[in-house]
Formats: structure tokens, sequence, C-alpha cells
């Protein structure tokens, strides 16, 4: 499909390249999938409760955190709170991903953040820098991880107690790790390091200090007032 | 289970898709009211990587010994090789060894 904007277009092609690039933590997510199957199971969730949360939140965070709060009458308001509070890096994910989806009709832009993830989402935007404007690249990293998300909660349904420990086999920082390699394996730019710093900062203060899950929209917002106090020159750009 | 506890479970489901949909909708909203000058691209952009920076952060600095030396080696991984798989598995080897050892 060729979009108005021929320069940002999505097509087979770039679907299957984000599947490919996304496939190595796909195998990871997968674990991860199972990981939240067991504790469903552990919770005492319905097997249709879990599939149905995994096929359409497809949120780890929220999904985990939900089970820490399923039990009967459930907690709506809080269940929602959380969620919330969880999921407000997203609103800030979407916004940077506008530039590239600018040129597709609403609905298409809406369509194309179903599967957004903060996996996808990094590895995406991180073509998009380097100069991919084929949105396969995004609609592909969310089907191969929303994929495997799914098939590992089935798994861990199906299986109950296999992993009890994911942290002795390291399972728990395989988000970390990638994440850590989409910052610091793209040729950063050294007019970013104070961004970066104002960011790492303000983050650990509002994780002290700020109700849970707030550092990440702090950080986000500081690393990028920051950036826009800076003198234009630094950027190569003539704004300011 | 009774009706009332399965429509339960299915509102709760619903709140939490609506939510989790809505935020990755919202940030192309709000955006497309925004015009995109270079203070706002140039926002926008540090904005991007300072989320993932956000993240990271404080899993470091709170994480076990094993977490820190796995950021560590995954890092030097990342800058060396540029490879996610190699950054990961040696991510994972090192919080699996450290934790092996040490705990």
């Amino acid at each position: 499909m060729i979009l108005k904007d021929n320069y940002a277009h999505l097509d087979l092609s770039g679907t299957w390249r984000g599947i490919r690039m996304m496939l190595p933590l796909a195998a990871f997510t997968v674990a991860f999938g199972l990981a939240f199957g067991v504790a469903a199971v552990h919770r005492g969730l319905a097997d249709w409760e879990a599939m149905l949360m995994s096929l359409f939140v497809f949120a780890a965070p929220s999904q985990f955190a939900a089970l820490e709060l399923w039990r009967s009458p459930l907690p709506l308001l809080a269940l929602a709170a959380i969620t919330l509070a969880i999921h407000t890096r997203h609103m800030l994910m979407s916004a940077a991903l506008y530039p590239w989806l600018k040129p597709l009709p609403r609905r298409q832009q809406f369509a194309m953040v179903i599967l957004l993830t903060d996996s996808s989402w990094a590895m995406a935007l991180g073509e998009y820098h380097r100069g991919e404007r084929n949105l396969g690249i995004l609609l592909g990293g969310g089907i191969a991880l929303w994929s495997a998300w799914v098939v590992g909660t089935a798994i861990g349904l199906a299986f109950g107690g296999g992993i009890t420990e994911p942290e002795r086999f390291g399972l728990d920082v395989i988000m970390l790790c990638f994440l850590l390699m989409i910052v610091v394996g793209g040729n950063p730019r050294a007019v970013m390091a104070l961004p970066w710093l104002t960011a790492a900062i303000s983050a650990l203060m509002a994780y002290w200090w700020l109700p849970p899950y707030l550092h990440v929209m702090v950080g986000a917002l500081t690393g990028g007032m920051v950036a826009v106090l800076l003198p234009g020159r630094w950027f190569g750009t003539s704004a300011s | 289970m009774s009706s009332s506890l399965v429509w339960q479970s299915l509102l709760a489901i619903m709140l939490m898709v609506m939510i989790a949909y809505g935020s990755r909708v919202l940030g192309l909203l709000v955006m497309s009211h925004v015009p995109l000058g270079p203070y706002v691209r140039r926002f926008v952009d540090a904005m991007s990587s300072s989320v993932l920076i956000a993240v990271i952060t404080p899993m470091v600095v709170h994480g076990d010994g094993g977490t820190r030396l796995a950021a560590v080696a995954a890092g030097a991984v990342a800058i060396g090789l540029r490879s996610p798989l190699a950054s990961i598995a040696v991510g994972m080897f090192c919080a699996a060894w450290w934790r092996w050892w040490f705990s």
C-alpha cells in the first residue's frame, strides 16, 4: 500500500523486515509471556481471562500489575488508575512517532499504534532516525512481539509452574539490555549528553518521591525541555 | 464461576484495553494539533530518547549487582558490536552468573 506521501510508506517487505528484526527479542518475549501465564495460573485467573488480556491489552507491565489486584470483587478504579499510570509513557512514545505517521490518514495512524510497545517503538524509531521511512518496520516489530507474547502466555497457562525464578536465568534483564542497545548502539550524539543526564537525574528523583510509574513521564519531558533550551546551533539547526 | 464474576472480569479487561490503547493514540491526537516547528521537533527527538533513559536509570540504580553487571556488559557489547542479540545474551549471562555466585 502506498500512502499519500511517497516518503512515508507501508508495504509487505517492510513489515517482514520489521518482523525479522524483532525476532531475537520475540524469542525472549515468549519467555516473558510464559512467565505471565504461569503467574496468572498461580493468581487464580481463568485461562480465558489471561488470554483475553494478552490478546487485547498486550502490555506486560500493566498485565503483571493487574494480577496483583485480581480478586473478587475486582477493584476497577484501582485497576484503571494503575493501568493509566503505567501507560502514560506510551502517550509520549506515540507523540514521538507523529512526524513519521503524519502523512497517513487519521484512521491508519490510529491503527499503526495498536501494537505499540516499548521495544517495537524503540527499534522503529531508531530506524526512523537512520533514515528508514517504511512503516512496516513498526508494524512488523509489533506483530512479532504480539505473537510471541500471546504464544508465551498460552504455553505458560498450559504448562503451569515451569519457570519459578526467572531472575536466576537473567530473564529480568532482557528489556534493560535491549533498551540499552537502542540508546548506546545507535551512534549517540554528544549534544544529547545534557538532556540525557537531566532525564536520568529527574527520573530518579521522581522514582523516589513521586507516585509509581510517573518517573518515565518526568524524565522524558525534562530531557525534551533541556534540549529545547540548548543553543540551536549545537543541533545543527538555526531555530534558536 | 457466576455470570456476574464473568462480567466483572470482562469489564476490567475492557477497561484495561481502553486505557492501554487510548494512551497509544493520545500522543498522536495531541501532536496533530501542534505545529511541527524546529523547537517541537527538537523537543520530540530528545524526549523520545529520554524516555529510554528514564526507564533504564532506576532499573540500574535499584537493581542488584547482577543487573548492574548486565547493564555494563550489555552496553559495552552494544557499542562494540551493535548487535541486539549479542547484547541481550551477554547481559543475561552476566546477570545469571552474578546471581549464581553471589546470592
